[in-house]
């Protein structure tokens, strides 16, 4: 490389490193400071890992979004493969349906909930022709589950159908030819061919429910879930070492799943998503 | 066939209800939205009063928020797209760890940063109120997004070979960036465009936390209106947010769809008519001057002390020394790893030589003068073509650069275009051309801009065998009619023995022998360069007393070309099968027994036993018929007997 080429190549990198050094690097890093700066110093850390509501909220927080990743992967698997597969009449709106919700923001989400299963749910008034009981789940542990479930579903979906175009065909085809099942098929050639692109959405799924505040916002009035108590503990209690630790204990584990996943997949996640 | 078809309903079943989960609600805020009063249901009459209503309370936010997603496009694009390049470029430590930094706008939750961001900067009261926290916010959070779909294309192009090229032609480096890497990236750049837009427009996470009562975006006045409005106007509210996504995702749908290429099918291509070109001179004489004005233009190479130890300590080169006279064509062959590449790369200047290595045109030093500024022409294994221009097109790119007229540089493209038989696909896109034509158009471009040498790197490797004679033919033909000094590496010896006013045999990174095509066929330097090119047969013997001991007996060594100097004791003795006649019995050198025969048609090929370390490879005539075990007499062509 001669010499005024590398500047300008230099010259290539360095407005988005500054851009991300000036407001990513130095916030996170006065975040992490800042956490330490309340009555209790460093050991805000130890509080928060001591403090039964934080203990509950962590708990419930994680194994919501884990169990929506779980039947997230289930129900997308299935129906991503499905329509990669097969062709019949109306699978493209079919596809369209799936996908339109992609691009929605976390608060129309938690709407799309209380329309759904809210107190003027559609949800509501069938059950109360059914069974005379209205069935209101908006508000609850239910209705945040199903808020989660409904932006994760299409993110999914994508992936696992990208990932399905690119399964070798002729893969299922030999293992057929040896005389096996369609579940043998599933379980030997489909599943194992999916598995990093689902381990790696389903990575993405897990995070993006975890720091989920929107769908949360809307819906979560009597629900401590991480990000809202994040944001009372920063809005309304102004404690803002806590409201600090409490991100970073957040990111860290977002940032740990996928890293997890990342490493598990064996390939990156930049370009999986 | 009957468990299939439950499998299928099933499967198809739990689709549908999924798509009744996510689109049920859809419908239903579409209805509330346009219903006088939702708790009644729609037979309370519709109406578009609460759209109005919406329009007359939330227009600013709408607004703010198409304005906030343009300025963060805007942003994005231009620190963005030059990121990936360098990201695509430079693969170093310092690129790891940035590509690190594109998983976090996944795996930092938008309220953290947001919260970060607050805590260093919200201070500055005016920059807290303004947009600009919110715009900053947005930028952090989609930049990764722009920077990962731009290296998705940039890695699925041929970035490397395409900049090579436009550098070769003389393409400085924002010229090559606008002008090559931008259009060629073009797919990735707007689905890039299309998901920071969208992203950004629908953005709560920071955007809640950001926002001021006087910098309400959409999403935020949306959580206001579910809050505190009534139902029907949180859903107008939504249904506008629609509308204003709904184009937006047609359009990435509409670029992720896999595009009916234009390119026509291979077999289509293998029929398209070929000119025979073998029958008439490619070069024609009258577009071109003939080789002795030219001469005057080309230029010698030099190649002092270049060795080449690659950053990762491989050493590709031992320094090594090369003449090439003015319009001679050198040819560079070799085994695969020999480093031919890596030469010819550093004469390009394409590669540095290792300090204290020189690179001289003629007496000009251009060792610190990158290949934009050489003049070079070359020719790339790969091609190299740009795809984002049609023939004429790539043609002209060099002339271009040089500033040459419209008119100038049209002349020069017709010149080229009828030498090189393209006339017919002046306007066609490089994806439509065969592999044949392709290279041609390479040619075309690389002698367009009247290079002082013209490099080519195993130019004929991608074709199949029938093509590659014939274009074989025209570029011996062309090169000897411009009378450019060009280098041309191959590892097909008889390419090179075809092309070559001189050929350079390398071998572990140095040069083995140079010398003619004759020279290094019949008087081979060394037991590499004979082995390399063409067949070599081994026998063990002795020489004593001034004879050489072969099994009929006796010879002197006196009159024998290779042999004279020869020292006593034990020697290996090599020739080639052309050197080799079957003769009568008692007239010849060796006896053996044929193994095995190959009848080739124009010859036989034989492998014989001669009770020498190694079988030995010999032809006759492919008239004489052999049966294995026959018994066999050799005598050998004493001159050309070698040992090294
Ligand atoms: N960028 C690089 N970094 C490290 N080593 C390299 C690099 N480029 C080439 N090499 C090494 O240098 C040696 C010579 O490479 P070069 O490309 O010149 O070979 P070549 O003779 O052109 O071979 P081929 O016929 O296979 O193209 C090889 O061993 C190769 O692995
Ligand atoms: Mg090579």
């Amino acid at each position: 490389m001669h010499g005024r080429n590398r500047f300008y190549l230099v010259a290539t990198i360095m407005p988005a490193v500054t851009f991300f050094v000036a407001f990513f690097v130095l916030p996170m890093a006065r975040l992490a400071v800042e956490s330490t700066f309340g009555p209790e110093g460093i050991g805000i850390y130890l509080k928060m890992l001591t403090t039964q509501r934080y203990l509950e909220t962590l708990f419930w927080t994680v194994l919501l979004s884990f169990g929506v990743t779980l039947v997230t992967l289930v129900i997308s698997g299935i129906s991503g493969v499905f329509l990669q597969r097969n062709d019949f009449p109306g699978k493209s709106i079919l596809v369209a349906m799936l996908t339109f919700p992609l691009a929605f923001p976390g608060v129309v989400v938690g709407f799309m909930i209380i329309l759904l299963v809210g107190r003027q749910g559609i949800v509501g008034d069938i059950s109360r022709a059914i069974t005379g009981e209205k069935l209101v789940l908006a508000y609850s542990m239910m209705g945040l589950s199903l808020g989660y479930l409904y932006f994760s579903i299409p993110r999914v979906v994508t992936t696992v159908m990208a990932a399905a175009e690119k399964i070798d065909l002729s893969l299922e085809e030999a293992a057929r030819s040896l005389g096996a099942s369609t579940w043998d098929v599933v379980k030997d050639v489909l599943i194992p061919a999916l598995t990093p692109g689902l381990i790696s959405s389903g990575a993405i799924c897990f995070a993006t429910s975890m720091g989920a505040f929107g769908t949360a916002f809307t819906l979560a009035t009597d629900i401590d879930v991480l990000p809202i108590v994040i944001y009372t503990e920063f809005t309304l209690s102004a404690n803002i070492a806590m409201a600090s630790a409490l991100s970073i204990l957040l990111g860290l584990i977002t940032w740990g799943a996928l890293t997890l996943a990342r490493t598990a997949a064996g390939e990156s996640l930049a370009a999986a998503a | 066939m009957k468990k299939r078809a439950h499998l299928f309903y099933a499967q198809l079943g739990l689709t549908l209800l999924t798509c009744l989960f996510l689109v049920v609600p859809v419908v239903q805020s579409i209805l509330a939205g346009v219903t006088k009063n939702y708790f009644r249901g729609v037979k309370s009459g519709l109406t578009l009063k609460w759209i109005f209503k919406v329009w007359e309370l939330y227009r600013d936010t709408i607004f703010t928020s198409i304005f906030i997603g343009v300025a963060c496009l805007a942003i994005t694009l231009i620190i963005g797209v030059p990121a990936a390049y360098f990201m695509v470029k430079k693969k170093s430590r310092f690129t790891r760890l940035m590509e690190e930094f594109l998983v976090i706008p996944l795996a930092i939750p938008g309220l953290a940063i947001a919260l970060a961001i607050l805590i260093s900067y919200g201070q500055f009261t005016s920059f807290r109120k303004s947009w600009i926290i919110i715009l900053i916010g947005h930028v952090v959070f989609t930049l990764p997004f722009m920077i990962r779909s731009v290296i998705a294309i940039m890695s699925a192009i041929n970035l490397k070979d395409l900049e090579e090229g436009a550098a070769s032609l003389g393409g400085e480096f924002w010229n090559r960036f606008f002008h090559i890497i931008i259009p060629n990236s073009m797919p990735g750049i707007l689905a890039g465009s299309l998901m920071v837009f969208t992203l950004s427009i629908g953005e709560f996470n920071l955007t809640w936390m950001l926002h001021t009562p006087f910098t309400k975006t959409l999403p935020v006045g949306l959580a206001d209106s579910y809050a505190s409005m009534r139902l029907e106007i949180g859903s107008a509210y939504t249904i506008v947010f629609f509308f204003m996504i709904i184009p937006l995702l047609l359009a990435m749908q509409w670029i992720a769809k896999p595009k009916k290429s234009t390119a026509i099918n291979a077999d289509e291509l293998k029929d398209m008519p070929m000119k025979p070109q073998q029958t008439k001179p490619a070069a024609n004489p009258s577009v071109n001057a003939p080789k002795a004005n030219r001469k005057k233009d080309s230029t010698s190479i030099h190649l002092r002390n270049c060795g080449k130890t690659f950053p990762d300590g491989s050493r590709a080169l031992e320094p090594i020394d090369l003449d090439i006279d003015p319009g001679q064509t050198v040819v560079i062959l070799g085994p695969s790893g020999c480093g031919k590449t890596t030469t010819l790369r550093i004469i390009a200047g394409l590669e540095n030589p290792d300090e204290g290595g020189k690179v001289l045109f003629g007496d000009d030093d251009v060792t610190d003068i990158p290949i934009e500024k050489r003049n070079v022409g070359m020719v790339f294994q790969s091609y190299a073509l740009f795809p984002n221009m049609n023939v004429a097109e790539n043609i002209a790119y060099g002339l271009k650069i040089r500033g040459d007229s419209k008119e100038k540089r049209e002349g020069r493209v017709n010149e080229m275009l009828s030498m090189m038989q393209l006339e017919e696909f002046k306007n066609r896109k490089i994806d439509q051309l065969s592999g044949g034509q392709r290279q041609r158009v390479a040619l075309a471009r690389a002698i367009a801009v009247r290079p002082r040498v013209l490099l080519l790197d195993e130019p004929l490797t991608a074709l199949d065998a029938k093509l590659r004679d014939s274009l074989r033919i025209e570029i011996d033909m062309l090169l000897k009619s411009v009378g450019i000094t060009a280098v041309y590496v191959t590892h097909d010896q008889g390419e090179a023995m075809a092309l070559g006013d001189k050929i350079v045999v390398m071998d572990h990174g140095r040069i083995a022998m140079s010398g003619s095509p004759r020279d290094v066929y019949f008087n081979p330097e060394n037991h590499f360069v004979a082995d390399f090119i063409g067949t070599l047969n081994t026998i063990e013997s002795e020489v004593k007393d001034r004879m050489l001991t072969l099994p009929s007996g006796k010879i002197p060594l006196n009159g024998i070309k290779h042999l004279e100097s020869k020292t006593e004791g034990p020697v290996k003795l090599f020739f080639r099968p052309e050197h080799t006649k079957i003769v009568d019995p008692g007239l010849g050198h060796l006896k053996g027994n044929v193994v095995s025969s190959f009848f080739m048609g124009d010859k036989t090929s034989l492998v014989v036993d001669v009770q020498s370390a190694e079988l030995i490879k010999i032809e006759a005539q492919g008239i004489q018929k052999f049966t294995n075990g026959d018994r066999i007499e050799l005598k050998l062509d004493l001159n050309h007997l070698f040992t090294f």
